[in-house]
């Protein structure tokens, strides 16, 4: 019934190091919560049922769980209930997870011959006997990547995210998303095996273009929670970028290259793990104390909230991927892994793997410019409201919850080579091959890419270094002795105030404006102009909504094409008599006419006349004149 | 190894006189009167004597921003190219990790920006985001097309590679990406066409709205930051594109890395003289350039191998 290999305990420490910071964080934020019994039971639940998942080795088992962890994280989000935008989040979290189920049981169906408690091993046999295995590939990625968040399935997460309390949102972004990730490695490594080089192009394209979306609407957004929900679309975007890379070079056998992408993206999962969680308990910490989750009112936190300020930053540092953090390495290990591409003999992947590339550089370059806005919005300037004014640092717990999430994240940047070693181990229970040898040639401080004559990085030198020249600079600084005064802030004469400073909106501003295209933004401009004058006004006020692409595109036309259906289905129950009668009359007609078919007595000219004449009979006897 | 530190002493020593060399090219090209080329020495001279202003708004980043600023590309000149042959370098870093550190200390830059609770930090800072978000993927894109000609991923075994073996068969790819990170130089140093490092203009400046409300020694930090920054651009430009010379004796070789680095501030001046500031919005034309010529290289030199 349950397993205990390297993979699932590699993951059982994700989902511990994740947890424990969060039970200290959870605890500081019980009193905030008002249904605690409700609250405790679900969140207990949830922790152990994503533990069960990660330890099931039957189809029925992980099913059990997968359904008690999704059961219970939406019961999470339904804790404050006030709004009537968190039933909505839930429901459709309800729904988009429940979508993936059904994959996930139609998968699991097929390749256990309906024999529910079959083991993992055993469904390779039957699976490399299915006639589609790329149904199934199509079965477990649906699945999976639903509860994960990957393009085109990502639109709930901005949703459901925001409106769970925070410890919540920091486990279902750190840990449950990590968890379908499990799902990928167990199932495309053990049912699946071998991959055909199109599924890993596909997992590729899918983490290329969430990353993209993710962070482009992380950047529009005012809501901090869905920012970074946003953010965890991007990074979902990234591990599946790392591992489309070791599916596409294992199919091109080579091997070494394939290890070495999903030690990547094992990597960025468990780096993601640690600074959204960070991230997510620093956002719950600020909207805990301002009672608000729109960006546009904070400010100035950094003075009052120095704790949550000073981890926040050192996350936004990870997340963005600037050396020497650990999400600096991840996102180097797998830039170096598709760098490897050169080594291809398929000169038409070479030319699109750059393509990739720049989508993954983009996204890095993106996510900077968003967590400026985010962190200094937040944390710096003046406050832009009253309730930041007010806010003081939270308590104990949660502060400890805070420091030791970033103690989990100091971890992954100094003992990178020890959970390098971790994920290797796993890779090898795989069946694939070791590669940790080839990373630390010569010793733990330089970190090699495997491809030829690939990149290297030493992070504690560089860590050491930059410390070393810091407080250098610092020390003399402190030497010289130099004088300093306190002053206003210089603005043309006049005064500072909330007001002058840039906003959220006004940060992001030419980013939007470029991505125009995209956004589609919806634009509120409102000023009441003195005189006719056009620059002249007493008052104004701009608002700016973005509603992402794909819910605009993807879902709402769905919906649409639902609800045009249900009203011809609903017509059709309610004709009258005559009508029925036409339409038996007209179905007599198509079953004559398409006698000559059936007979292979095919003739244009007849078609053209039957045709014409079925046409007419169904305009004039079923649809009638238009009201 | 003692060519190695003298190396960095001398980038650095040369750093402010290359910004003045810049200005004092224009000024001369514009008939003006040229400016001491030992005036950035003279500004920092009298920046360490002032007094600090620190703003009210600000926070503890303000206090420690400017040394994040600068120590990043402190650290950079420890990774750059050996300027004479048989000095020691450090070889295996790579161009990410240098990329990475330049992206570390911007990122500090935009946070000191919005730090002062100023209009003009905002802006500046809004605009270096947009400006940084784009440069990034035509960087990548075009370090990793030399790493193709070079045939290594670090950049100081890369300008080694290329002083010896000059790619001649791959010149079209080798030009393109020249091309490509010139304009990425022009771009991450804020020269004209991105931004105008001498006015103090609302409606243009990047950079220098960010660092308004910053005086005296954190002043001088900074502006020695960003001549280290174009230092750091110019003598990669000069190991990685223009690699020859090196085989010379060790005087004749630094002397010539020297010229080399004049020769592209001078080109900076000429190009500042000769083009007016670009809009915000059509600066990402000129990147998108820069990202479309990192792609060129990259696909002459995997389908033609030219």
């Amino acid at each position: 019934m349950f397993q205990f290999d390297t993979l699932s305990l590699v993951f059982i420490a994700l989902i511990v190091l994740g947890a424990i910071p969060n039970f200290f964080y959870s605890w500081g934020y019980l009193p905030h919560i008002e249904r605690k019994a409700h609250y405790q039971l679900h969140y207990f639940t949830f922790v152990l049922s994503m533990i069960g998942v990660v330890l099931a080795a039957n189809a029925l088992t992980f099913l059990f769980f997968w359904e008690i962890m999704s059961l219970t994280s939406w019961q999470l989000i339904l804790t404050e209930t006030k709004e009537h935008k968190t039933i909505h989040a839930a429901r459709f979290y309800f729904l988009m997870t429940h979508f993936g189920f059904v994959f996930l049981l139609l998968f699991f169906l097929i390749v256990t011959d309906g024999n529910l408690s079959l083991g993992f091993e055993a469904m390779h046999s039957i699976a490399a006997r299915f006639a589609y295995p790329t149904l199934l590939f199509f079965f477990v990625s649906l699945g999976f990547l639903s509860k994960a968040g990957a393009v085109p399935l990502h639109v709930w997460l901005p949703y459901a995210h925001p409106q769970a309390p925070s410890p919540v949102s920091a486990l279902m972004s750190g840990v449950m998303l990590k968890i379908a990730i499990y799902g990928m490695f167990r199932f495309l490594f053990d049912v699946l095996y071998p991959w055909p080089l199109e599924w890993g192009i596909l997992i590729l394209v899918i983490g290329s273009l969430s990353s993209l979306v993710g962070v482009l609407y992380a950047l529009s957004e005012h809501d901090i929670k869905a920012l970074l929900a946003n953010h965890s679309i991007e990074n979902i975007g990234i591990i599946l970028i790392g591992f489309g890379m070791g599916m596409i070079f294992d199919s091109m056998n080579l091997k070494v290259l394939s290890s070495f992408a999903f030690i990547a993206a094992l990597f960025h999962a468990f780096n993601h793990m640690s600074f959204k969680s960070l991230l997510f308990m620093g956002a719950g910490s600020v909207l805990h104390q301002t009672h608000t989750k729109n960006i546009e009112k904070y400010g100035g936190l950094i003075k009052t909230m120095p704790v949550t300020a000073f981890t926040f930053l050192l996350a936004s540092i990870s997340i963005t991927a600037l050396p020497p953090t650990n999400g600096f390495l991840s996102e180097w290990m797998i830039f170096q892994s598709m760098l490897g591409s050169s080594h291809m003999d398929d000169t038409s992947l070479k030319l699109a793997i750059p393509f990739a590339i720049f989508a993954l550089a983009m996204t890095a370059g993106l996510a900077i410019a968003c967590f400026v806005k985010a962190y200094g919005i937040t944390f710096l300037g003046l406050h832009r409201s009253s309730n930041a004014k007010h806010a003081h640092e939270v308590n104990f717990l949660m502060r400890a919850g805070m420091i030791l999430i970033s103690l989990v994240v100091i971890s992954l940047m100094l003992f990178t080579p020890y959970y390098i070693s971790w994920f290797d181990k796993v890779l090898g229970s795989l069946g694939h091959t070791t590669v940790y040898t080839k990373i630390f040639p010569d010793g733990i401080w330089h970190l090699h890419s495997v491809g030829i004559r690939g990149g290297v990085v030493s992070p504690l030198i560089l860590l050491l270094a930059l410390l070393g020249v810091t407080m250098l600079l610092l020390f003399g600084y402190r030497t010289l002795g130099v004088k300093e005064r306190i002053h206003r802030t210089w603005s043309c004469g006049y005064r500072t105030s909330p007001r002058t400073q840039y906003s959220a909106t006004g940060f992001a501003g030419p980013i939007r404006r470029f991505f125009g295209w995209l956004y589609k933004p919806d634009e509120h401009f409102h000023k009441t102009s003195i005189a006719g004058h056009k620059s002249k006004f007493t008052d104004a006020h701009y608002e700016v909504h973005v509603k992402p692409l794909f819910e605009k595109t993807l879902y709402d036309s769905v919906g649409k094409a639902a609800n045009f259906m249900s009203y011809w289905v609903y017509r059709l129950s309610h004709f009258e008599q005559t009508r029925y009668a036409a339409m038996i009359f007209n179905l007599m007609l198509s079953v004559l006419f398409s006698y000559r078919i059936f007979a292979h007595e095919f003739s244009w000219a007849t078609l053209l006349l039957e045709a014409t004449v079925m046409i007419i009979s169904v305009k004039v006897l079923i649809i009638g004149d238009k009201k | 190894m003692i060519m190695y530190l003298l190396t960095i002493i001398l980038l650095l020593l040369i750093a402010p006189l290359l910004l003045s060399f810049i200005k004092a090219v224009k000024m001369w090209l514009l008939y003006k009167k040229p400016v001491s080329l030992f005036q950035g020495y003279r500004n920092f001279a009298k920046l360490m004597h002032k007094e600090t202003l620190i703003s009210q708004e600000a926070s503890q980043i303000t206090r420690i921003a400017p040394f994040l600023v600068l120590s990043p590309l402190l650290v950079t000149l420890f990774f750059l190219p050996p300027v004479v042959a048989g000095a020691f370098y450090v070889s295996f870093v790579d161009a990410f990790t240098i990329t990475g550190l330049i992206t570390l200390s911007t990122f500090f830059l935009m946070l000191l920006g919005l730090d002062s609770a100023s209009a003009f930090g905002g802006m500046g800072s809004s605009r270096e985001a947009f400006i940084a978000a784009l440069v990034e993927p035509a960087m990548v894109l075009t370090v990793f097309s030399v790493s193709m000609m070079s045939g290594d991923l670090g950049v100081g075994q890369a300008g080694v590679n290329l002083a010896a073996h000059f790619p001649e068969a791959h010149m079209a790819s080798f030009l393109f990406a020249a091309i490509s990170f010139f304009i990425l130089l022009l771009a991450e140093n804020g020269r004209i066409p991105v931004d105008n490092p001498e006015t103090h203009l609302e409606l243009t400046m990047v950079h220098e709205a960010m660092i308004l409300d910053i005086t005296g020694v954190y002043l001088a930090i900074i502006e020695t930051a960003a001549s280290v920054k174009f230092v750091i651009f110019a003598s990669l430009f000069a190991s990685l594109f223009l690699p020859f010379g090196l085989q010379f004796a060790a005087p004749v070789a630094a002397a010539l890395f020297l010229v080399k680095l004049f020769a592209i501030a001078a080109t900076v001046a000429f190009l500042e003289v000769n083009t007016a500031k670009l809009r915000l919005f059509k600066v990402p034309n000129l990147l998108g350039i820069a990202i479309v010529f990192a792609f060129l290289s990259l696909i002459t030199f995997y389908v033609l191998g030219a």
